[in-house]
């Protein structure tokens, strides 16, 4: 066999903390061979990223190689000078960051910043190099690349900078392209089309990939082979088909189980128990016993070795073991009709944009020259819809939709411009404690300077709940409801990890006993296995408590596992609500169809249909003509899409489309 | 709990300053204004530790008795400049709108005008003492204040917690006060620190102005704007006042480090 494009062997890195070092790659092998991609897949703290920036050379001045090498082409990486790792930077490896929104500088022109290495390296003139910046960004799929490479980045949609990031990398032609989560900041649309992209690229270029990213899904489209890091060290790796089939790492196997997908809906998903170690105490033996389900004796005491691509004792004897399914699953709630406890009609809120002097527009042609006429954005436009008790309305859409602005207003946090809410037959500001809110980062969601019993306890004082001694049980209760104990009363928010965090978040909202919580990209913010058992929490809430809840995210297949039904919204409209069952197979509207069709699933088959909607999302502008999708429609039927608002099907009972096509 | 060090260590050493203004004159051993022509610009000796200024008077009967003003000057214009401008910013980052608009532009017009023409504006009105001119460098200060609690509370407001306090009904000045504030405490006791400074060198500069401390009495900065003249000739006489100065502001700053690491919960060692 010929010599890999990279080869890393046994490389440790250790990062300065406190007192001692902290390991965040230990002893981690992979390679990169000729023309074919590897896929390093991990939570974060898996040290994916660590292993990335070694073999660049970028790592912090105070990192500290220990050990290993990385070869490139047979050369060794850490044994060259300075000088020749950045000839080799930008030139044959180069990397695509994961935030195409920070990666490019925003004071020059996208053209100039993809010539930079075409006259670093190749030493081409401007001249030169502009020709070679348009074809490139002809290759990425820009079209008139004349006009983008002219345009300053704040001018592109995140797709676009991210093709010209993709076209700067690949501008000097590397032999291997380092890739770091670059589409996890994008919407999936979007992600579809990008993971499109370096797909026609390594077929037309024949360019190595080393892929970092936490999604399996994007491993299953892009990656010929894998490599899964826990806690620095590679646990599994081998060809991607294999591993994603046939997990043989109990951690393989629960970060697979805990993946929510849409083909398949189960009650509960299972999830990876426990937090992550702490690198710089590592536990004995195996990194993996604390969390493993499949755990011995032996594994407690005895460090694991890879052997064979996987880094566990047991491995052959697991081999048709599955990871164990939570206990105690309540069976599906069936749905009861007690009418609604949510009515939303006619939603609608008009954003003001600017100071107050954006709002003055001198206009001599007509009448006084002085107008106020601020410039304005409808970020929800006319929606209605109903949560009945104990139901999951599941709302799915991109960024900049208007999801997150309608939660909010559900929760009386932003006043509607227009329409009525309804929440138990009450305003929201009237129905605070019937209408609670969670919200999606764990590290913004609590309060750093207070105690989790502090936070839990709050709302209890505040609405005369309870009080004295009483409020400590009650937070006791409430945490055991999020499956915390009393311990966690007197931690601070940096001592708990994400999962613990969110949980946290969540027991504040059941305060005061509500039945209606808007969760606002509650679990987006979360690794895989975390995500899972915090999605089983909310299930089981809800099985429990009867409350029903308004879950908003851009992740189908999140909404798919724990929604009753789906609303699907695009430019602060719903295109399409109904029953999960209903909207996830067809009659569908053209924009879920594709969004179902960008999900990359870890067992999508080859054959599946694929979707792509044109360009990105058009800026929101006022009042719409037609209807909102047309622009990137992929099934549009003409002239009237673009002068017609499209009518409302029903395609089944309770299952509304608005589309001119018919169902 | 443990007290952090930078605490103990600023603490004690700004205790002692205070010890020594409060006893000042007790413990000054010529009164600060006996003048003694024969004894102009005597070097430090036993007699006189600091030496003795252009008009004979010991240097450190004035420092004793001058400090009582500058840490007036310096602790009384930044709780002045505290009380006024901690609460302006948190309004102004709060509400935004309206009364943002409205506090910053009146900030806006306090700026324009330079600081020493401002504490003229101010002092020239009435009669000058010395809680006046420091409530003046006070109120000088106020928009710096005001646009550092503003740029806090605009970032903290954001915040989910915040975003949480509104959904469940909290009342604004439970916000403010209790979510809020306690996470912007840390760049303002930074700043505050700085101030303490700032306002001693400004007071100083009042007064040389005639607009703060009256001679034959004085004040540190006084001190060392009056000594200015005859550095080359006799250094001490800038020297020490110096000296008191550098160790008020490094006791300050260190007291400031210390509460910023006392209130910061993540900063607090042996828990969790």
């Amino acid at each position: 066999m010929s010599v890999p494009v990279l080869r890393v062997s046994n490389l440790s890195v250790a990062y300065p903390a406190g007192a001692g070092w902290l390991r965040a790659i230990e002893d981690v092998s992979f390679e990169v061979a000729e023309g074919r991609a590897l896929g390093v897949v991990g939570e974060s703290g898996s040290g994916k990223s660590t292993s990335a920036l070694a073999v660049l050379g970028l790592l912090a001045p105070e990192a500290r190689i220990e050990s290993g090498a990385a070869q490139f082409k047979g050369e060794s990486l850490f044994e060259l000078p300075e000088a020749a790792r950045r000839d080799l930077r930008g030139n044959r490896i180069s990397i695509v960051f994961q935030d195409p929104f920070t990666s490019l500088n925003p004071a020059l022109p996208v053209g100039r910043q993809i010539a930079e290495p075409l006259v670093w390296h190749k030493g081409m003139d401007a001249a030169a190099a502009a020709i070679e910046v348009e074809r490139l960004l002809a290759e990425v799929g820009i079209p008139r690349p004349r006009e983008v490479a002219l345009a300053y980045p704040h001018q592109l949609s995140g797709g676009m900078k991210q093709r010209a990031l993709i076209a700067t990398a690949l501008a000097c032609s590397p032999e291997l392209l380092i890739l770091d989560e670059p589409t996890t900041a994008l919407d999936v649309t979007i992600e579809a089309q990008i993971l499109d992209l370096l797909e026609s690229l390594r077929r037309s270029r024949g360019v190595s990939m080393l892929y970092i990213t936490h999604n399996l899904g994007v491993v299953a489209r892009i990656c010929d082979d894998v490599c899964v890091l826990y806690a620095g060290r590679v646990v599994e790796q081998g060809a991607t088909a294999a591993v994603l089939k046939a997990p043989r790492h109990p951690y393989t196997k629960g970060l697979l189980a805990s993946l929510p997908r849409v083909t398949e809906r189960k009650h509960r998903l299972a999830p990876i128990p426990g937090r992550f170690p702490d690198l710089s105490a590592p536990p004995p033996g195996c990194i993996f016993h604390p969390r493993c389900s499949f755990v011995l004796d032996r594994c407690r005491s005895e460090p694991q070795v890879l052997a064979d691509g996987v880094r566990c004792w047991r491995a052959a004897e697991l081999a048709g073991e599955r990871w164990r399914v939570e206990e105690g699953a309540i069976p599906a709630r069936v749905g009861k009709d007690e009418g609604a406890l949510v009515e939303v009609k006619d939603l609608a809120k008009t954003f003001q944009l600017g100071g107050l002097f954006d709002g003055f527009q001198v206009d001599f042609s007509r009448g006084f020259p002085l107008k106020f006429a601020p410039p304005s954005v409808r970020a929800v436009d006319g929606v209605s819809f109903s949560v009945s008790p104990g139901e999951v309305l599941g709302l799915v859409g991109e960024s900049g939709c208007g999801k997150s602005t309608l939660g909010r207003m559900l929760v009386g946090l932003i006043e509607p411009s227009a329409g009525k809410i309804r929440i138990a037959g009450g305003s929201p500001q009237s129905q605070r404690r019937a209408a609670q809110i969670i919200f999606q980062n764990p590290d913004s969601s609590l309060n750093p300077r207070k105690t989790v019993q502090s936070i839990v306890g709050r709302p209890l004082q505040l609405h005369d709940l309870a009080s004295g001694s009483k409020v400590r049980e009650r937070v006791v209760e409430l945490l055991e409801l999020v499956r915390l104990s009393a311990a966690y009363l007197g931690r601070y928010p940096h001592q708990l990890s994400g999962g613990e965090k969110q949980r946290v978040g969540i027991a504040r909202a059941l305060a005061t006993s509500p039945r209606f919580i808007v969760c606002d990209e509650a679990v987006s913010a979360l690794d895989v296995s975390v995500q899972a058992y915090v999605l089983n929490v909310l299930a089981d809430l809800r099985d429990r408590l009867n409350v029903a809840y308004l879950f908003i995210s851009h992740d189908l297949s999140v909404i798919a596992h724990i929604a009753d039904r789906i609303a699907v919204m695009y430019r602060g409209a719903i295109v399409e609500d109904g029953r999960t069952e209903d909207v996830l197979q067809p009659p569908w509207h053209p924009y879920t169809e594709a969004l179902l069709s960008a999900i990359p699933a870890v067992d999508r088959t080859p054959e599946s249909k694929r979707i792509r909607l044109r360009g990105d999302a058009v800026e929101r502008g006022e009042a719409v003509k037609g209807c909102r999708f047309q622009h990137r429609c992929p099934r549009k039927i003409g002239a009237i899409c673009e002068t017609d608002t499209p009518p409302v099907r029903e395609a089944a009972a309770g299952h509304r489309i608005a589309c001119h096509i018919e169902v | 709990m443990r007290w952090p060090a930078s605490l103990v260590a600023g603490g004690s050493v700004f205790a002692l300053i205070a010890v020594a203004a409060a006893l000042g004159p007790a413990l000054a051993p010529y009164p600060y204004d006996g003048m003694d022509i024969m004894a102009r610009f005597l070097p430090p000796s036993a007699a006189h530790w600091f030496g003795t200024d252009e008009f004979g008077r010991d240097v450190l009967s004035r420092m004793l008795y001058g400090a009582r003003l500058s840490l007036l000057m310096g602790v009384g214009a930044t709780a002045v400049c505290l009380v006024i401008g901690v609460p302006l910013g948190l309004a102004a980052g709060y509400y935004r709108g309206g009364i943002d608009e409205t506090i910053m532009r009146a900030i806006d017009l306090l700026i324009s005008v330079p600081p020493i023409l401002m504490g003229i504006l101010i002092l020239s009105m009435t009669p000058p003492n010395p809680w006046k001119t420091a409530i003046a460098v006070g109120i000088i200060y106020v928009p710096i204040m005001v646009r550092l609690t503003r740029s806090v509370t605009l970032e903290i407001a954001s915040e989910e917690f915040v975003l949480a306090a509104r959904a469940r009904g909290e009342r604004p000045w439970y916000i403010l006060g209790a979510e809020i504030l306690p996470n912007a405490w840390p760049p303002i006791i930074v700043e505050s620190a700085l101030r303490v400074t700032f306002a001693i060198m400004l007071g100083a500069a009042l007064s040389f102005l005639g607009l703060g401390v009256h001679p034959p009495a004085s004040d540190w900065g006084l001190m060392i704007a009056e000594a200015r003249p005859f550095i080359v000739e006799a250094p001490w006489v800038a020297i020490a006042p110096g000296i008191v100065l550098c160790l008020t502001v490094i006791a300050v700053n260190l007291i400031g480090d210390g509460l910023r690491e006392v209130l910061d919960p993540r900063l607090k060692r042996g828990r969790g």
